[in-house]
């Protein structure tokens, strides 16, 4: 069950989140090697973030064994983990959610904005994560931190605007729209279950406390980013049924 | 009843004497239209081979469909003996003849110390012909003279009725200026601009009108009128936030429920 379209119209073109799409699969292609070969276990060791490393002293403190040999990104990986991704399937993923929820969320901002708002919330993300578990020595590498930041920001803009969701079971194929407060409700408690069960594990695995922070990040910063003006492209942001604007004259107070 | 003619540039001069009579601020806005605009659509009443009274209409640039009366006056000697509204009957034929759907014209209720209310007359004449007054401008020629905008339909419009699309450009303002005529009462000039891209679809903002107030505040400014069509939903909240406040509608002013909203703002609460 996933994501497919939303019923949101777009009016500028999302040029942020066609740049980060492209960033995100030029270093796919280019530093991680499609995903194959030791190139990207090596990528990922020198591009990701490692919780561990970030606090440290090298010379000082012996190293707890991790995946990776001594020399990665240090506090870079902040932002170049955010670029980095472990497999096919988690850069599709995380590109099919930011085309789907991104392009909404940077109409109520402007690119420009959105792009400042998408690295933030990235940093929320790697925040949470690293408090989270600040001993960890494996490599965090994914956008879907920052992607979460933007599906924050989705469900406090548009929570009521209907998101069509696939469903594929075995040979049957099927949509249904569900409003995004659910969709994106549903995901963030799947996350703060996944969150919360990996208190105390060591492993690897899905970095669940930085889509919290990310989606909690996005839902506080979208209020300091969006622009009231650029909402008004949107019929259906918001819990309720839009007001006409030129209504704000019917109040007497509005009128000579 | 003599036919109206077409207005030729002979005509003029005592065409602007005619209308200096009742208003030297008319007589002078009038030549200059007539100078900047042409004369086209303009007509002339002659009587005895003798003009004695000039009406006309400008179109609405942006819509064929609506028309402004122009300065429609009959010398002092003929007022009063039916020639206005005969000329006016005949220049509303000629529009109806051209398929225009409405006319509007402005009027003031100035009171002369003097002459009293020297445009009763043809708030009277325009109520008689049909015109309905949609809205007024309070203190737009001057403190205490109102602009009274009338408007007539004159043909039905056999369009269904559609959903008016709103529509979302770029509006930005590009110059201020002192109305014609007025005492204090300005303006904004505004254009519609290509968007901006990376910094999404912006139109004015509450700065910028601002801005343009306390431009006006400095000019000696008493007032300011702004209009705008009504299907553009992201100029209501700069405007309000401001403190602009809605006057009326020039209802069907740009085709079958786009109308035209005004505004004003008497710059109090400007510094």
């Amino acid at each position: 069950m996933f994501p497919i379209r939303d019923d949101n119209p777009q009016l500028n073109k999302p040029y942020a989140t066609y740049g980060l799409i492209a960033a995100n699969a030029l270093a796919w292609f280019l530093l991680q090697g499609f995903g194959f070969g030791e190139q990207l276990q090596a990528s990922v060791c020198q591009y990701g973030l490692i919780p561990s490393d970030l606090f440290s002293n090298e010379l000082l403190d012996a190293r707890p064994a991790g995946a990776c040999p001594p020399g990665g990104a240090g506090w870079l990986g902040v932002l170049t983990s955010m670029f980095m991704h472990g497999g096919w399937m988690h850069i599709l993923g995380n590109m099919w959610f930011l085309w789907v929820f991104g392009d909404n969320v940077e109409d109520a901002m402007g690119s420009l904005r959105f792009l400042c708002f998408y690295i933030l919330t990235g940093l929320c993300a790697v925040a949470a994560q690293v408090i989270a578990d600040p001993g960890s020595s494996i490599p965090m590498v994914g956008a879907s931190g920052a992607i979460g930041g933007v599906m924050g920001a989705y469900i406090m803009l548009y929570p009521r605007v209907k998101v069509h969701m696939a469903v594929i079971l075995i040979i049957i194929f099927t949509t249904f729209r569900v409003p995004a407060v659910a969709m994106l409700g549903y995901w963030i408690v799947l996350q703060l279950l996944g969150a919360f069960s990996s208190i105390g594990s060591s492993g690897g695995g899905v970095a669940f406390w930085a889509h919290v922070g990310g989606f909690v990040g996005g839902a506080g910063l979208v209020w300091l980013f969006k622009d009231d003006e650029l909402l008004l492209n949107h019929p259906y942001h918001g819990w309720q049924q839009q007001k006409r604007a030129a209504d704000v004259w019917n109040d007497p107070s509005n009128r000579e | 009843m003599p036919e109206i003619r077409p207005m030729y540039k002979g005509d003029i001069h005592h065409i602007i004497r005619i209308i200096d009579a009742y208003d030297d601020d008319d007589a002078e806005a009038a030549e200059e239209d007539y100078e900047a605009s042409g004369l086209e659509d303009q007509f002339v009443l002659e009587v005895n081979d003798k003009v004695i009274g000039v009406t006309g209409f400008r179109r609405v640039e942006a819509t064929d469909k609506t028309a402004w009366l122009s300065w429609t006056y009959v010398d002092k000697a003929h007022a009063g003996q039916g020639y206005g509204k005969a000329m006016l009957g005949q220049l509303l034929d000629k529009l109806k003849e051209e398929q225009a759907g409405k006319i509007f014209v402005k009027v003031s209720n100035y009171e002369d110390p003097e002459d009293g209310k020297i445009y009763e007359r043809a708030h009277k004449m325009y109520q008689s012909l049909g015109f309905e007054l949609e809205l007024t401008n309070k203190d737009f020629y001057d403190e205490g003279e109102d602009q009274l905008i009338y408007g007539k339909v004159l043909t039905q419009s056999t369009e269904e009725e559609l959903e008016v699309l709103e529509e979302k450009p770029v509006i930005r303002f590009n110059g201020m200026y002192e109305i014609a005529e007025s005492e204090g009462a300005y303006t904004f000039s505004w254009i519609v601009e290509e968007k901006k891209a990376f910094f999404g679809k912006r139109s004015f903002s509450v700065d910028d009108l601002r801005i343009g107030l306390q431009a006006v505040k400095n000019d000696g400014g008493r007032k300011v009128f702004l209009t705008f069509p009504s299907n553009l939903p992201l100029i209501h909240q700069p405007l309000q936030a401001v403190g602009f406040k809605y006057i009326g509608n020039l209802t069907d002013y740009y085709e079958k429920g786009v109308h035209e909203m005004h505004f004003s703002h008497s710059l109090d609460t400007i510094e």
